[in-house]
């Protein structure tokens, strides 16, 4: 094959404009159902095209909703759809005013990625923002350590800076997921695979399905959410444990809360208003010096969304019987949560303001 | 730093900018050599060590070679010296371990100790490149190299460095000894060469390598079809990840003004295996013939000489490879069926009467044959491999489809190329849309990461 210049600026044109179009395309062909309680499926989690996709029409669409993003807590780990906290909000509130953006495993390192570069649509919204100190937990959690761990959502993490001691990627891997970052095209591809192909290329997924069709798989047909809870729904004290002695690490040596921080900046600075809940963790599982020192952490997090005028709220402990794990509530602790705000002032005025 | 990755991407377009940038001053050439150098250490900074040390005894060797009327002596020095380098990191374990089980069959009880060295990306290519000059200039073919600059980027150039094509001298030289007209046509061809070396390698070659590794792994664990499959899924593995790096060594080569050789011609079109040999791995393949087959006597002995040479120049091609038998063994292979071929090509019938499809046919038969010893990862495996091809019962092998259906188009591609109907592929229409094809596969298909060659650990 040889081409000239010329030839090769045509080639480069046709590329481009698919490129540019298909994604764009996609859109229109492919069906999801998004229902009121849409959450996005536990098997896309990793789909950041997809996640783009929902929330840019959650926020801004013709039935502009307030957006609750965070980690499984806001997606609901151990609840049905309609369990979550945005919902009960919604119940409670007696219309559907709340959209769970929740995404799994999103550590606050992950959530700055996802706000960064797949909710660059949510602008002049309004966002109620979960803080899981869980990730404040132990270097391991908070991605300080120097050992190398494998942890979720490496795609989402800062590649080149901030340096995450614990991810060891190469530098050919990091660029090609800066690079993937920056291309819608690239994030639709990784869409078809997560999709449609079991998260794998179509390579390694016809070595799985020697005999198929590659392009049967592409039904154009998105999964929805299933109505069950991802994990059983049962309440932590049912699994015999001892009180934990979690280290904490200090919100000034944090990975997680510098990423929290930025993700707050980031928010603010897209017009979008915004309003935080931190956690509430399980203290019931904590050894007497571990929650000595969440409660110290704890302290630190809301005297910086103060001095940041950043309006919050910092819920106190549920009943023991209404935590499935550490920081997943079950139904009954969303709903008490749910209760919980819209009976604070803070949160009243800023739902009016909205 | 592999071809196909984003820090080579980076790399070569921060070295192309300064190398044009550069073009009208004397320190282009200079600036090449860091380039090359930046791009060798960046496997390993000590291999840096041995590549400057190869590349001074050589220059020197062939001042004195120049000054001193015992050339011969500064030419074995050269090749001793080579020939030691490739010898001590490539074959010193492979040695020690035969003659550890020649010394047990004695009944001596103490071994030699097998030393654990890495094996230097490229070493088997640039000590043959830079003995190539002073055998060159022994000969009389060449003068010598004065600037010492010129003769390290000649050795260390990096489109080529690691994996070939293996340059003459005489060819690549003159080539440095000013900056090259870079034409648009150039850095045309040298895109063209690029984007099908990229798609050989990522949507080819890597992506049979899934097939072919894990029956090769575990062979008792399949029966003919699968093992058989795997083998011709092997022979199309290796030729796109050899002829893919060396399209891209080329291409990169060409952006840059710089003409490198042709390695490979469609190999798998070959009506003989002396045929085959003039497309597959064409830098080594004369090589070889120049500096060992012409050497040892040629064809002009006799015919009994010219199989003895035609024998020998095969298994050292073999041991070439790497060091294990079963290199050795694929170069005798090769050897028997070249000769056989060569007979057979002067006989009434077969020269004539044998269609030419059918000898291609019997032909990439032979290689793919050859090529179980090639990639068995132990003389044991190959053995086993090539009974219960023969043995064992067939069963529809988990062969996927889609590969089938790219190895297909792939070789109708190539059939079309040598055939009549060529002109059809060189329509500038079909020849944007096969472009756009493979860019658009390259986004969109393959799996993340990159593969490394197979020829980088020879």
């Amino acid at each position: 094959m040889r081409l000239s210049l010329r030839q090769w600026t045509v080639v480069a044109v046709i590329v481009l404009l698919f490129v540019l179009v298909v994604p764009i395309a996609w859109t229109g062909i492919e069906s999801w159902n998004t229902t009121d309680d849409y959450r996005i499926p536990y098997g896309l989690s990793e789909d950041y095209w997809q996640y783009q996709r929902f929330v840019g029409a959650t926020a801004n669409g013709s039935r502009k909703k307030i957006l609750a993003i965070g980690d499984s807590v806001i997606w609901g780990e151990y609840v049905t759809p309609d369990e979550t906290l945005s919902q009960h909000l919604n119940q409670l509130a007696g219309r559907e005013r709340f959209a769970n953006g929740g995404a799994n495993g999103t550590h606050p390192l992950a959530l700055e990625g996802l706000v960064r570069y797949y909710a660059r649509d949510v602008r002049d919204a309004s966002v109620l923002l979960h803080c899981n100190l869980l990730w404040m937990s132990s270097p391991e959690r908070d991605l300080s350590s120097t050992k190398e761990l494998s942890f979720n959502h490496p795609r989402l993490v800062p590649q080149l800076y901030p340096r995450i001691p614990c991810y060891r990627a190469t530098i050919n891997e990091r660029l090609g997921i800066v690079v993937d970052r920056g291309s819608t095209f690239r994030s639709w591809v990784h869409h078809l695979r997560i999709a449609y192909f079991d998260s794998q290329s179509i390579p390694d997924w016809t070595l799985e399905h020697p005999l198929e069709n590659p392009l049967g798989q592409v039904t154009l047909k998105l999964p929805g959410p299933k109505n069950l809870p991802h994990s059983e729904p049962v309440a932590w004290t049912a699994r015999p444990m001892k009180p934990q002695d979690i280290p904490w690490v200090p919100l000034d040596k944090s990975l997680q809360w510098q990423a929290f921080q930025r993700t707050v900046r980031l928010l603010y600075s897209r017009g979008n208003r915004l309003y935080v809940v931190i956690n509430p963790f399980n203290e019931h599982m904590l050894a007497p010096a571990s929650e000595k020192r969440y409660r110290l952490l704890k302290g630190d997090a809301e005297s910086w969304l103060q001095a940041e005028d950043v309006p919050y709220d910092a819920p106190p402990v549920l009943p023991s019987a209404e935590y499935a794990d550490a920081s997943h509530p079950l139904s009954a602790g969303y709903a008490r949560l749910a209760r919980r705000l819209l009976e604070q002032e803070s949160f009243q005025d800023w739902l009016v303001e909205e | 730093m592999l071809f196909h990755t984003w820090p080579f991407l980076v790399f070569f377009l921060v070295v192309w900018v300064v190398y044009f940038g550069l073009r009208k001053t004397p320190f282009w050439l200079h600036w090449l050599l860091v380039a090359s150098y930046v791009f060798y250490g960046w496997w390993n900074p000590l291999y840096l060590i041995l590549i400057v040390y190869s590349t001074l005894l050589d220059y020197f060797v062939v001042i004195f070679m120049e000054r001193s009327s015992r050339k011969l002596v500064w030419l074995v020095i050269s090749m001793a010296n080579n020939l030691f380098l490739l010898g001590f990191f490539k074959y010193a374990q492979f040695i020690t371990d035969n003659a550890n089980l020649i010394l047990s069959q004695f009944g001596v009880v103490y071994s030699l100790p097998a030393p654990d060295v890495l094996l230097p990306v490229g070493i088997s290519f640039y000590t043959f490149q830079s003995m190539s000059y002073t055998i060159d200039f022994y000969r009389g073919q060449i003068e010598r190299e004065r600037s010492l600059v010129r003769f390290a980027a000649f050795v260390s150039l990096f489109p080529q460095l690691v994996a070939g094509p293996i340059e003459r001298a005489s060819a690549l030289l003159p080539q440095l000894k000013k900056f090259p007209q870079i034409t648009t046509g150039d850095v045309a061809d040298g895109l063209s060469l690029f984007v099908v070396g990229l798609f050989k390698k990522v949507a080819l070659a890597d992506y049979l390598s899934r097939v072919v590794d894990p029956v090769y792994a575990n062979p008792a664990q399949h029966d003919a079809a699968t093992l058989l499959l795997a083998t011709f899924a092997f022979a199309w593995q290796i030729y796109f990840d050899f002829s893919g790096y060396t399209d891209m060594a080329r291409g990169v080569a060409r952006a840059m003004g710089i003409r490198l050789m042709l390695n490979f011609n469609h190999p798998y079109l070959a009506t003989s295996l002396g045929d085959f040999w003039s497309r597959w791995h064409i830098s080594l393949s004369t090589w070889f013939r120049d500096y060992v087959y012409v050497p040892l006597g040629g064809n002009r002995r006799g015919t009994f000489l010219m199989y003895r040479n035609l024998f020998l120049t095969m298994v050292i091609s073999g041991l070439w490879h790497g060091a294990a038998w079963t290199f050795i063994i694929w170069g005798a292979i090769h050897a028997i069926a070249t000769m056989v071929t060569r007979r057979a090509e002067r006989s009434e019938f077969y020269g004539r009467s044998v269609p030419i499809f059918v000898k291609r046919v019997l032909v990439f038969t032979v290689v793919c044959f050859a090529w179980i010893f090639f990639r068995a990862e132990s003389l044991q495996d190959a053995l086993l491999i090539v009974s219960r091809i023969a043995t064992t019962g067939w069963s529809t092998p988990d062969f996927p489809i889609f590969a089938l259906v790219l190895v297909g188009v792939i070789w109708c591609y190539q059939f079309l190329y040598e055939s009549r109907l060529r002109g059809l592929l060189e329509i500038p229409s079909v020849q944007m849309a096969l472009a756009v094809g493979m860019l658009l596969y390259l986004l969109i298909v393959p799996g993340g990461g990159g593969g490394e060659f197979i020829y980088f650990q020879f």
